[in-house]
């Protein structure tokens, strides 16, 4: 009977390789396994995660266009899987398991109906692709980490079950009073931006904030904070490596999307110098909700053995993720990432900074143009017009 | 500069200089204007990253929800507080020159 079972099991999963056998510490979204002691546990951690892949035969998109995202809907696919572990965290939290066959959690209902391939469900491929259009996206043309964050932005506001701040953090930077502010906006925050003892003042201002959940605490939007990234021109630089590890070593970890050039990957971890990943290119026929809501959920959840890939095989373009619940969440992670800053060797991948930079506010405040007393002095050194140099001054 | 979304794979700066003119160039440059830093602007040397980037983003009128990003040496980003007086020091090319490439973000599909 055991050996059946292996017969079938190697039929059809053949194709992907078995877990490896290591004594390298497993991370998966902030968590950390033990390969050769909890081997169930990590397929079972994997396995919980939802996967969206490919699929067909769903609604034309937008009434007229396309029923299958097959060969363009990858990094869509991805940016659902991303935000799809925000909400399981959201709902659920990092530690839910899936059960397989079960009648599921209410909300884990609810949280899988957002992604269904139906015009008017908040995350389905229809509402990504038709809100890309107003990203200078066309239906079906394919997307970058950044176009589906930017997206997902907008969907959220929207979603008025997890009331989600989704953040993406642009230019490498994350500035630490514009999040306070986006996940509590009825705090005021008054003069913080000009006063130079800003953030002293914020949390001054925190301790005695007036607005409290039910739960007795001081409210907090959960917060999605995305941040677009590029680790190098055609390959990833080698000394983001060590960083983007730690990453999936934070509680905080969404895990990362991403892929290899060309095909979009969502990288939810790391075992020694190879990244873990759920694919999207499988094409599933599309799901019919029942009348009562319930979803045939077995194909949302990737049920074979994880695939995975060198580091350096990853397109330098990329958007980390991260989740913070509570303030205290997000207080913990800028804690973190500021001790991996530190570290030798490595080169952070993204700036933490208090407040923002105040020549970012004011475009006008550059209104650098060229000065022409010193052109007059340049144009000596060229003999030819194209090559001259575009003179900048304070 | 080269089109937006299309990375700068080489540089024609330097196909189309040789070392010595470029060194050559940048030595005028030094000597004449001693508080500017030769990248294919002349920038004052107390710029900020920051600064540059929002320059460049402007001049290319970016919308600020396009990725936009500057790798020094075709390799790494810089922190955006830097000056580039300091970027000049760390990372000036051995002909003098500071190379940067800006770069949006490749696109995923199949």
């Amino acid at each position: 009977m055991d050996a059946a079972t292996l017969t079938y099991d190697t039929l059809r999963f053949g194709e992907f390789e078995e877990f490896p056998e290591t004594q390298e510490p497993v991370w998966i979204l902030g968590k950390e396994f033990n390969a050769l002691t909890e081997r169930d546990d990590i397929l079972s951690d994997i396995t919980s995660r939802l996967w969206f892949t490919y699929r067909k035969n769903f609604q034309p998109i937008g009434g007229t266009g396309p029923t299958s995202d097959t060969g363009w809907g990858c990094m869509l696919r991805c940016g659902q899987m991303i935000l799809g572990q925000a909400l399981v965290c959201r709902h659920l939290g990092r530690d839910w398991q899936w059960d397989k066959g079960q009648k599921q959690r209410d909300a884990y209902t609810s949280l899988l109906n957002a992604f269904v391939d139906k015009k008017d469900s908040c995350y389905s491929i229809h509402q990504i692709a038709q809100m890309g259009v107003g990203e200078g996206k066309s239906i079906g043309q394919w997307y970058g980490p950044n176009t589906v964050a930017q997206v997902l932005k907008k969907l959220a506001m929207f979603d008025s079950w997890s009331r989600l701040v989704v953040h993406v953090a642009m230019d490498n930077t994350v500035v630490i009073e514009e999040i306070k502010r986006l996940c509590m906006p009825w705090l005021d925050y008054g003069g913080a931006c000009a006063d130079p003892e800003g953030a002293g003042m914020l949390n001054g201002c925190l301790e005695g904030a007036g607005a409290m959940s039910e739960e007795g605490g001081p409210l907090w939007r959960p917060l999605v904070l995305l941040i677009p990234l590029r680790l190098g021109l055609t390959d990833i630089n080698e000394a983001y490596i060590e960083t983007l590890k730690q990453c999936f070593m934070l509680p905080q970890s969404l895990g990362v999307i991403g892929g290899k050039p060309n095909s979009a990957h969502y990288f939810i971890g790391y075992v020694g110098e190879e990244l873990i990943y759920l694919d999207p290119h499988t094409t599933q026929p599309a799901v019919e909700p029942s009348e009562d809501g319930q979803v045939p959920d077995d194909t949302y959840h990737c049920q074979h053995p994880p695939c995975r890939m060198h580091i350096c095989e990853l397109d330098p373009s990329i958007a980390a993720g991260f989740f913070c619940q509570t303030e205290d969440d997000f207080d913990d992670w800028c804690m973190r990432v500021r001790r991996l800053s530190c570290n030798r060797g490595s080169l952070p991948m993204f700036e933490l900074v208090d407040s923002q930079p105040s020549h970012m506010v004011s475009v006008d405040v550059l209104n650098l143009t060229p000065d022409f007393s010193d052109s007059d002095r340049l144009e000596r050194f060229f003999d030819s017009e194209d090559e001259e140099f575009e003179i900048l001054s304070l | 500069m080269t089109p937006y979304d299309k990375p700068q794979l080489q540089k024609p700066f330097k196909l189309r200089k040789s070392f010595a003119t470029r060194k050559l160039e940048v030595a005028g440059i030094r000597s004449k204007f001693p508080n500017k830093i030769p990248t294919k602007f002349l920038v004052p040397a107390e710029l900020t990253m920051t600064q540059f980037i929002t320059i460049i983003r402007n001049r290319m009128a970016l919308l600020p929800t396009q990725a936009f990003h500057l790798l020094i040496n075709n390799s790494g980003l810089s922190s955006i507080s830097l000056t580039m007086a300091q970027v000049y020091r760390d990372h000036q090319d051995e002909d003098g020159f500071l190379y940067m490439t800006y770069a949006s973000q490749e696109m995923f599909g199949r």
